[in-house]
């Protein structure tokens, strides 16, 4: 039995930036590091995330049968087949948002708490119940978002109310990062996002058309091509998160080119 | 030592230093306590007065561990240092009558301590002071002046009962949108230059920004 299990809410406010896939990559990537893990889906109005594990066909129970004490919970969990320390809890159908309670979702949580040392939730996006129901059983979280003007605002929001219902710590992932449009300032920067959202940053991870790939094949980029860009962020931050000091990257290195370097050179000579 | 939680207040009507601090050493003789909080009125403490407070303290093997006060200058001060900090909202009768020859209206400053993140709504029937950002979609208002010791970025309303005179301040205005009683005006296009404390007014009926003397803001 796992003492001090860690649970955390991954969660964005906006919808699209990433969640799904960023709980995928880092179950597998802590499942490798040797730590027991679960990945809850509490995303049961759009749930994917047993898609992207590539474990959609083993599914027979859901979290709503452990609920309803229709099966054990062991019967509901889905192991991963490569990697054994991972194990998916299904959601279960979108009817369930009818009458889910955020005291079920602590008595799911509890119920994992017991055998793993990792329970990540695959939080909805937007800021009603799916998501209150989620974050009540959390103890931390990581906030998703992408250098956009409108995630980065959800973000805000949902940072928000995490901090009036004491979850911490709280951390941020900046996904999606494409260090040219960076450096040419096409998209906002690191500290433009930093800045408001006045967060630790957990992490970039670099935009990458290897991850759709992979999410089309349901294997998480870190299973295999530990060598794509976005794998060895996703692999960097579940160091991070188990207290390995790695440095971030920087995506102005990232975009070679002459272009970037220079520009970097001029923005360095004026601050 | 004795470390039930003691409350030191220091009498300084006059602000004779030398005197505040003669009184501050005589308490702490025969206090020594690890668990001090100091209590300074109205009075307005700088981060240098600060640390010559828990100098002394250390001195008398004495240990602060937070402060309150009336002034928002002091509690800016202590919790730069970070020390525990408490507003108290001052309402003694001679405060009242002293505001009243000045014909303010508001007297009441409400403290916020940490970001006001988007989707937030502060409001204040006297004045504001807000100790963080204010991000963008979050939202502040008060019927006297604001003071953001952040970034203002979202919305802000000051004077929201008419008040013309009302202010807004902050040591970056970048706002969605500005407010001061009836005026409405859209936030700056370009960035503030860094440094430079800004604050919003009318003038001659239109919302005005212009860098900020900290003289003006307690007038
Ligand atoms: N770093 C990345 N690079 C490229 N595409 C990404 C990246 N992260 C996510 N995506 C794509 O973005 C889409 C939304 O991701 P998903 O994880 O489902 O978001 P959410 O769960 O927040 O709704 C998916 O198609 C995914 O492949
Ligand atoms: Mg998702």
């Amino acid at each position: 039995m796992a003492t001090d299990t860690r649970v955390i809410l991954i969660c964005s406010g906006k919808g699209g930036v990433g969640k799904t896939t960023l709980t995928a990559n880092l179950g597998i990537s802590l499942a490798r590091q040797g730590l027991t893990t679960a990945v809850l889906d509490a995303d049961f109005g759009l749930r994917n995330l047993d898609l992207l594990l590539g474990l959609e066909n083993r599914i027979v129970y859901t979290a709503q049968e452990v609920l309803e004490e229709e099966c054990r919970l062991d019967q509901a969990l889905v192991k991963h087949k490569q990697e054994s320390n991972l194990s998916l809890l299904p959601a279960g159908n979108p009817r369930m948002l009818d009458w889910l309670k955020p005291d079920d979702m602590k008595r799911i949580v509890d119920m994992l708490k017991e055998q793993f040392n990792y329970v990540l939730i695959d939080c909805p996006a937007g800021v009603e119940d799916g998501f209150k129901n989620a974050m009540a059983a959390s103890q931390e979280a990581i906030v998703v978002t992408n250098p956009e003007v409108s995630a980065v605002r959800d973000a805000d929001r949902v940072i928000g109310l995490l901090n009036t219902n004491s979850i911490k710590p709280v951390q941020l992932v900046l996904n999606r990062v494409r260090p040219k449009m960076m450096a040419n300032q096409e998209m906002l920067s690191i500290e433009d996002v930093t800045d408001i959202l006045a967060l630790p940053l957990l992490g970039l991870v670099l935009e990458d058309e290897q991850v759709i790939v992979s999410t089309n094949r349901g294997e998480p980029l870190t299973l295999n091509s530990v060598n794509s860009p976005a794998a060895k962020c996703y692999l960097n931050i579940a160091k991070r998160l188990q207290g390995e000091n790695i440095p971030l990257i920087d995506p102005l290195e990232e975009s070679s080119g002459f272009g970037a370097k220079f520009r970097r050179l001029m923005q360095t000579k004026i601050f | 030592m004795n470390s039930n939680n003691q409350k030191i207040i220091i009498n300084i009507d006059d602000r004779n230093y030398t005197n505040w601090k003669i009184d501050l050493k005589n308490k702490l003789k025969t206090l020594r306590s690890n668990n001090l909080e100091i209590d300074s009125k109205n009075i307005d403490l700088s981060c240098k007065d600060i640390s010559e407070i828990i100098e002394i303290a250390n001195h008398y093997d004495s240990k602060i561990i937070g402060f309150c006060s009336s002034s928002p200058k002091t509690i800016v001060s202590s919790q730069s240092l970070g020390y525990k900090s408490q507003f108290i909202i001052e309402n003694s009768s001679q405060n009242t009558s002293e505001i009243n020859k000045k014909n303010l209206t508001f007297a009441k400053t409400h403290f916020h301590q940490g970001t006001v993140r988007s989707g937030e709504y502060l409001e204040s029937p006297g004045n504001l002071l807000i100790l963080g950002d204010v991000n963008p979609g979050a939202k502040v208002s008060a019927e006297g002046n604001i003071i953001i010791w952040g970034k203002l970025l979202g919305i802000a309303h000051a004077g929201t009962n008419g008040n013309s005179k009302a202010t807004i301040s902050a040591l970056q205005l970048r706002p969605v949108q500005l407010r001061i009683a009836k005026k409405i005006a859209r936030g700056p296009k370009d960035k503030p230059k860094f440094g430079h404390a800004e604050q919003a007014k009318i003038d001659s009926e239109e919302i005005i920004i212009s860098p900020l003397f900290t003289t003006q803001v307690d007038d």
